[in-house]
């Protein structure tokens, strides 16, 4: 008996315990997935389509390596699917769409005139910026990652949105 | 403690039959004869044999018996077999005479007979904990159990059960620490484990943190494997169901925090719950507590 209580005793202390799996952001593979789905759900004027397909992001987030990581699976149609991440609104090239991460929210008026000749879907993480120009913004609802559309900004920029997308979102005004 | 059993045997026998005058008349003599003779086979076929007697099948006395003999073929020849058939029928057969032994001229000796017994499925089942025979530890443990509170209705086996859980828990969990990706049914056996555990201690810090770790990694990992071309009606179903699994994690991790179990690990796993749960605030809060820990550490 003292034998097998040693044998009980160390599996409990020998086993290395439970970890966390740690390697998933949760939050940003969900907007990776809401993102690939604008591409098909908004439609963008024919110049657009050809080329590459451009997602922007501006400032830093952990979003930024799962649309990289996305980009090296996925295509948009049968566009190329590129990431680029700029430091800086005047940093900011030629887009399909822009993410715009919550530290350069309070910059969103100048990220709207720096792209304005652009045909560019804005996407913002904060609260209020459906007001401001952007196209979609994603918000928190019962712990769920929802989105906010606002159908003016994005067909502002001769983008055209599906009743589809229009079924699922948050309107916004 | 063989001897013992044997006197004890021997002592029944001779205090319940005249005991060479049964030789050759009938299949209860005869087996106890070539019991004496530790001719095992033979005492085993004439015990089998009596008890197809229906006055001798209501005997507390052949029950005994039999218990007796395949208590002595376990012992004999069986003893490294985890799931012994002739340990069971020993077993059984103490049982029934527990039943019958109305008198309790048997009592004292099956019950002495029945821990024995009980012993060694406890070893085996401690013995089996590993994960091709952990369906045989949950088996003999289960039998000890049964066996102990029949023997020792008053036993108080929480703790030893809790024991017992966690280690299985643990060994069933052996792939993840190996790398491996364990299937379904194992993390909810894994998981009922751990209830099991937190209904009969509650305050289990390893129950607890254990739970919260299961619950997340299920969440995360379907979060992970998600398909990126998967549809948003599709996507929100999954978000219902991840978020339903963190809010089952939340409250073992919280627990886990207030029985200050592994600190950091806690703080780890409460930020990236409510990372999940998309409450940024509080996950924040967690992640710069886990911070100031590992700075003050570092000093």
């Amino acid at each position: 008996m003292k034998k097998t209580v040693l044998i009980l005793i160390s599996i409990l202390v020998l086993s290395s315990g439970f970890k966390l799996e740690n390697r998933v952001d949760t939050n940003s593979r969900i907007k990776a997935v809401f993102i690939l789905n604008f591409t098909k759900l908004i439609e963008w004027p024919q110049p657009y389509r050809v080329g590459e397909f451009v997602v922007g992001v501006v400032g830093d987030t952990p979003l930024y390596p799962e649309l990289t990581k996305m980009a090296k699976v996925k295509k948009v149609a049968n566009q190329t699917l590129t990431i680029k991440q700029f430091k800086t609104i005047d940093d900011i090239e030629k887009c399909h769409i822009l993410y715009v991460t919550q530290s350069k929210s309070n910059e969103i008026s100048d990220v709207v005139k720096k792209i304005k000749t652009n045909s560019t879907l804005i996407v913002t993480e904060q609260q209020g910026l459906t007001k401001k120009g952007a196209g979609i913004n994603f918000i928190v609802q019962d712990n769920r990652q929802k989105f906010e559309l606002n159908k003016t900004n994005v067909e502002k920029y001769k983008l055209k949105v599906s009743s589809n997308l229009e079924a699922l979102a948050i309107t916004a005004q | 403690m063989i001897k013992r059993y044997h006197i004890l045997f021997v002592v029944v026998l001779l205090s319940n039959v005249a005991f060479g005058q049964f030789i050759g008349r009938d299949n209860l003599s005869k087996s106890l004869y070539y019991m004496q003779k530790q001719q095992l086979d033979s005492a085993k076929k004439y015990i089998d044999l009596s008890m197809v007697d229906d006055q001798l099948n209501e005997s507390a006395k052949t029950w005994y018996y039999k218990g007796f003999i395949y208590k002595e073929l376990y012992k004999d020849r069986d003893k490294s077999n985890k799931v012994s058939a002739y340990r069971m029928t020993s077993i059984t057969s103490f049982e029934k005479v527990l039943k019958l032994d109305t008198a309790n001229e048997f009592k004292e000796s099956s019950l002495k007979i029945l821990k024995y017994l009980s012993s060694t499925l406890y070893n085996d089942a401690v013995r089996s904990l590993n994960s091709e025979e952990y369906e045989t530890a949950i088996k003999n443990y289960s039998h000890y159990r049964k066996i102990v509170l029949l023997t020792e209705p008053e036993s108080d086996l929480n703790s030893q059960d809790i024991k017992f859980k966690l280690a299985l828990a643990s060994v069933l969990n052996q792939p993840v620490e190996n790398g491996q990706i364990l299937d379904s049914t194992i993390t909810k056996k894994i998981t009922s484990l751990y209830l099991e555990v937190l209904d009969l201690d509650p305050n289990n810090p390893g129950a607890n943190y254990n739970l919260a770790i299961l619950y997340y990694n299920e969440a995360a990992e379907i979060i992970n494997n998600m398909d990126y071309d998967m549809d948003i009606e599709k996507l929100n179903e999954v978000q219902d169901y991840c978020i339903e699994i963190f809010l089952k994690g939340l409250p073992y991790m919280l627990k886990s925090y207030q029985l200050n179990y592994k600190r950091e690990e806690t703080l780890l796993g409460l930020s990236n719950i409510y990372y999940g749960l998309n409450d940024m605030e509080k996950s924040d809060m967690y992640k710069k507590e886990l911070e100031e820990i590992k700075s003050i550490e570092n000093k």
